[in-house]
């Protein structure tokens, strides 16, 4: 009867995948829409609709719903996030950067529209994240939005992604970069992000102090998560199963988990972090967490 | 109105303001790890010799209606924050590639064109958070907040000083006239605006303040270039050549100056409309005077 119990959640979370991804699809379609100049627009628009995960928005959306917010509430800041994902991502792939031509299986943004209006666009995403949060946010006291923007503004910023990416930049090449660094790297590069995907959607949905805090020791452990797991599918994957260059890790000379503990341990770690993440859920009504904790199997296990 | 705003000493207001933003925004960007990133960022915010117009306006305007400048400090400093990371993408070897700013090195010849990128990326989301941490809650309530936030997300975004920026590279029917208002009208209009926001002004003086900030900032822009012009033609020597065109080069020198006096024109008739705040009107009808004549020096003059 378990195991049945069990086949019957992973099938529900994935049309619950669905569901949200296309809501959250639909939302950001309408929130960016093609005005003048075009090109921005359109470099915006090409790769904030190239049809990621949205892992962001939906653990956003899910732990807005798990405090017992309705989804409409979050549903700005789960674009929000979004927008700044994607931000990063077309900053990160410039030539100045990690020089990428290839992302979630399409051309880089700056391949189809340039340098100069991928640094242009990536700078539009970021403020309009703001914006949108501010003006399209209904049914919440302006003191939590204005909460929530300033949780999503530390975030991203020189003490979040940002802090991970120049630190991540600095390792590069480097023989001893050791745990603690590469923990650093993450923790900031991807975590901060993810963290504050999880505490938007818990203040947004109403949730105590209590509450989101919880949620954020449950989001810093995914956080981590999410990067060991990419460091793996990295050297165990081709180009074609990830829809972005594969191996690109061993070729830049960066540090990942594999290189630091070997493949196996990083999957024990792996393990580790998933079920530490679902201890933190554990305070809360099985029921309702249950698609926080099928989001954190979905990290653990996927294939891309 | 001429005579209004001699009776104010614009200087003295400006110099003592200058030293106030300067303070906390040396104290709004401590450097911690990785420190790289702190000196970037910190390297242009806190350039010498910075004038600080944006924080200037959005006091004046905060303090035209009788509100405590208190109240206006944590947004005057993202003002100058966001402003610095649209400059440091603007300057980049990708874009304008422009070797130097305010007289020194650009940010990318100094860190690095990775570390100016992330100096920007990070200096966005510091003025937004700056505001949240900063502005005492007791003087401006939460969904003046949220309006100051969306001003200032819409100066910098993709209808604001993006596009500016944009239409100053790709050229097109009319660029000059629209890339000089997004990047220079735009942020006079966003500082004074959010100066009106943050005292709680009414929605109309509120838009007054938009059409007079946006006159003043293209305003200073054009003599900025009228400036440069002349001094080109004096000295018959050719001065260091931009990608964008500006007004000036386009339409020349008479034209430009036609101009400026129309926007002074327009930028006081808009303020003549606060009359009924007397001399807290001051700073402002100085400030459009100063724009258009220049008439003593402020900052650093290679600024």
């Amino acid at each position: 009867v378990k195991e049945g119990d069990e086949e019957k959640s992973i099938f529900n979370f994935k049309s619950y995948m669905v569901q949200k991804a296309n809501s959250v699809n639909q939302a950001l379609d309408s929130a960016v829409l093609l005005r003048d100049p075009i090109m921005i627009h359109e470099s915006m628009r090409y790769s904030l609709l190239a049809g990621g995960k949205r892992v962001r928005p939906m653990l956003c959306l899910s732990a807005c719903e798990l405090v017992g917010g309705k989804e409409s509430v979050a549903m700005p800041a789960a674009c929000a996030v979004e927008m700044i994902h994607t931000m990063s991502l077309i900053h990160d792939d410039l030539p100045c950067m990690d020089n990428d031509d290839l992302r979630r299986g399409k051309p880089t943004n700056h391949k189809v529209f340039g340098e100069d209006v991928a640094v242009l666009a990536g700078d539009a995403l970021l403020a309009f994240a703001f914006e949108h949060m501010a003006v399209s946010t209904v049914g919440v006291p302006a003191a939590k939005i204005v909460r929530a923007i300033g949780e999503l503004a530390k975030s991203i910023g020189s003490e979040g992604l940002v802090a991970g990416q120049v630190v991540d930049i600095d390792s590069e090449g480097l023989a001893n970069v050791g745990l603690e660094q590469l923990e650093f790297i993450h923790l900031h590069k991807t975590g901060a992000l993810l963290e504050a995907s999880v505490v938007l959607g818990a203040i947004l949905g109403g949730g105590t102090d209590e509450e989101v805090e919880k949620l954020r020791s449950f989001a810093r452990c995914i956080g981590l998560l999410f990067q060991v797991v990419d460091d793996i599918l990295d050297v165990t994957k081709s180009s074609q199963e990830l829809g972005k260059t594969a191996g690109k890790d061993l070729v830049a000379d960066k540090v990942t988990y594999p290189r630091l503990m070997g493949i196996d341990k990083s999957r024990e770690f792996a393990e580790q972090l998933n079920t530490e993440a679902k201890q933190h859920l554990s305070g809360f009504d099985p029921i309702k967490a249950a698609p926080l904790i099928a989001l954190a199997n979905y990290i653990a296990y996927r294939q891309n | 109105t001429q005579s209004k705003s001699t009776q104010f000493d614009l200087k003295t207001y400006w110099t003592t303001l200058i030293a106030e933003i300067d303070q906390k925004l040396d104290e709004a960007i401590p450097v911690k790890y990785p420190e790289q990133i702190y000196h970037a960022m910190r390297y242009s915010v806190l350039a010498k010799g910075a004038k600080r117009s944006p924080p200037v306006m959005c006091v004046a305007s905060c303090e035209l209606f009788g509100a405590d400048r208190l109240a206006a400090f944590p947004t005057a400093c993202a003002l100058e924050m966001v402003h610095a990371a649209s400059l440091i993408h603007d300057d980049l070897p990708c874009m304008d590639d422009d070797p130097s700013r305010r007289g020194q090195p650009s940010n990318h010849t100094i860190y690095g064109v990775d570390m100016a990128i992330l100096a920007g990326d990070a200096l966005f989301p510091l003025g937004f958070r700056h505001i949240v941490s900063n502005t005492p809650s007791n003087l401006v309530p939460e969904p003046r907040v949220l309006r100051v936030i969306t001003e200032i997300a819409r100066a910098v975004g993709s209808t604001g000083m993006a596009a500016g920026q944009f239409l100053d590279l790709e050229g097109g029917p009319n660029f000059v006239e629209f890339a000089q208002e997004k990047k220079f009208g735009e942020m006079g209009e966003c500082s004074a605006v959010c100066g009106a926001l943050l005292a709680g002004a009414e929605e109309d003086e509120i838009e007054r303040l938009r059409r007079y900030g946006r006159a003043v900032g293209v305003l200073y822009q054009l003599v900025d270039d009228i400036l440069e012009e002349k001094s080109k033609s004096k000295n018959g020597g050719v001065v260091e050549k931009k990608k964008g065109k500006s007004y000036v080069e386009v339409f020349g020198v008479e034209k430009a100056m036609e101009v400026a006096e129309e926007l002074r024109a327009k930028a006081k008739l808009e303020l003549d409309g606060f009359e009924k705040y007397g001399e807290s009107t001051l700073p402002l009808y100085s400030f459009v005077d100063y724009a258009a004549d220049r008439g003593f020096k402020i900052g650093d003059s290679s600024s």
